[in-house]
């Protein structure tokens, strides 16, 4: 069964997990399709102004009701995004200029400056974006990940050109603000002087301190790559787990060839789509399909029960893969060593978060005591949500069931 | 038969140019004195609603 609580798509709703404070500009950048970062900045400048922008914010923090912030508006791209971002900052030049024909503004020596660190700090962060490499689990399969093509998609020379000369520029407007600022109020002067003394002092401890930063420097890189590799490696051994090692315990104990055949191509298939970075035939691109489809899975490969309830839904990204994956794991165990009793899982995507509860009434389990070697339980659950920023908990005990409560946020676009 | 949807992004640029050339013919006909002062708002107004209007309705 599944309840699916997205909103119209038309109605103006705050977006409080994308926003920094009340997600009024977020929610009015997802209504209309407009960059974040432009409304924020109009906001800004507003405020920057004549103290408009807080009472706007504020008001729209009243008036706009909060919505859940599932699926994100599709931002224009390529001519179109230069064109609104051209457009965004012409209608905000005219409303600074009205402002200022009006003669609600503070002053040239402080606002033009404001302006120009505002556009200067959005596009710095925009061109600092995490490239992919940095987060293995980042929406890249993990296959691709093996391969090292992480490393080659951050290369990519297009995206790695516009990053650059977006962030050159957003420097370059920094600082251009920097120095209006100093020459309106004439301490520019002053400033050369204290800059001069500055690029001295850190010049004479460059030197002095340049092979202990280089060696801190390269250790930490060093430390980043092992940790990369070590969470890769356990991706990788957690797939294997849940996919081959399932379907070959699956083979040993089936006595119709028939079957056996159609698992082997199953899985055949499975392992050869993960090896070439592509998702399995029939994936859903939503979280309550994937959830139903590996409890039917599940059903059919074990023969026992399981009930499905979805409480909202949300695509299908990194993170939903993650808490499906567990999931599953999660209702195999219980199919498996439930004593063919039901399993029922509960899940539950709201406010950013995607909250999983599998349960079954089976014998049960000290988890205390679980052998070293169950990786199902240590790694494809317990580890696989600590590696994507989630938690899992298990509550069993003897004669009472287990049960098996996922905790992850749900990855933002931001 | 439905009527055919309007071009949103063509008739806003259409507006705002009726609204330039208004404001050019009020200067012309000494309606209203136009200074730089006025005349750049507008002007960026006008550029500004044509394009973010051209570039939301872009599909790519």
């Amino acid at each position: 069964m599944t309840t699916d609580s997205q909103p119209s798509a038309r109605a103006l709703r705050r977006d409080p997990s994308g926003g920094w404070l009340g997600g009024v500009c977020a929610g009015i950048a997802l209504r209309y399709g407009v960059d974040r970062t432009l409304v924020r900045l109009v906001f800004v400048v507003a405020t920057a102004a004549g103290g408009f922008g807080v009472a706007l914010y504020a008001l729209g923090w009243l008036v706009i009701p909060a919505g859940p912030s599932t699926g994100r508006r599709r931002l224009p791209t390529g001519r179109g995004a230069v064109e609104v971002a051209l457009g965004t900052g012409l209608l905000l030049l005219s409303v600074l200029l009205t402002f200022r024909g009006l003669g609600i503004w503070f002053s040239d020596a402080i606002v033009w400056p404001l302006v120009l660190i505002a556009s200067g700090g959005a596009l710095i962060w925009r061109g600092s974006g995490t490239p992919v490499a940095a987060t293995p689990q980042a929406d890249v399969p993990t296959a691709a990940l093996l391969k090292g093509e992480t490393e080659e998609r951050s290369r990519e020379p297009g995206r790695t050109a516009a990053a650059i000369s977006r962030t050159g520029i957003g420097i370059a407007l920094v600082i251009a603000a920097g120095l209006a600022f100093l020459q309106a109020t004439g301490a520019l002067s002053a400033a050369r002087d204290v800059l001069l003394a500055v690029v001295a002092a850190v010049v004479v401890l460059g030197v002095i301190f340049a092979p202990w930063i280089l060696r801190l420097v390269r250790s930490l890189t060093e430390e980043r790559s092992e940790r990369i590799r070590s969470q890769e490696r356990a991706e990788v051994a957690a797939h294997l787990h849940d996919s081959v090692l399932q379907t070959l315990a699956l083979v040993q104990r089936s006595d119709d060839p028939q079957e056996v055949a159609a698992l082997a191509r199953r899985q055949e298939r499975e392992l050869r789509a993960w090896l070439s970075g592509r998702p399995p035939a029939g994936q859903a691109a939503r979280l309550a399909a994937a959830l139903e489809s590996a409890a039917a899975d599940v059903e059919e490969r074990h023969g026992v029960p399981v009930e499905v309830v979805v409480v909202g839904d949300s695509d299908l990204d990194s993170n939903a893969e993650a808490v499906v994956a567990a999931t599953r794991e999660a209702m195999t165990n219980a199919a498996k060593f439930g004593a063919g009793s039901p399993v029922d899982v509960y899940a539950e995507s709201s406010d950013g978060r995607l909250h999983v509860f599998i349960r079954d009434r089976g014998p049960g389990f000290d988890p205390a005591t679980l052998p070293a070697d169950r990786r199902g339980v240590r790694e494809s659950i317990v580890g696989r949500m600590q590696r994507h920023g989630g938690r899992a908990q298990i509550a069993s005990s003897p004669a009472s069931g287990t049960e098996v409560e996922l905790e992850l946020p749900a990855r933002s676009d931001r | 038969m439905r009527a055919a949807k309007p071009d949103i992004p063509a008739l806003i640029a259409g507006l705002a140019l009726l609204a330039l050339g208004g404001l050019l013919l009020a200067h012309a006909l000494n309606v209203v004195e136009l200074s730089f002062a006025l005349f750049a708002p507008v002007a960026c107004a006008a550029t500004g609603a044509i394009l973010l209007s051209n570039g939301l309705g872009r599909r790519e």
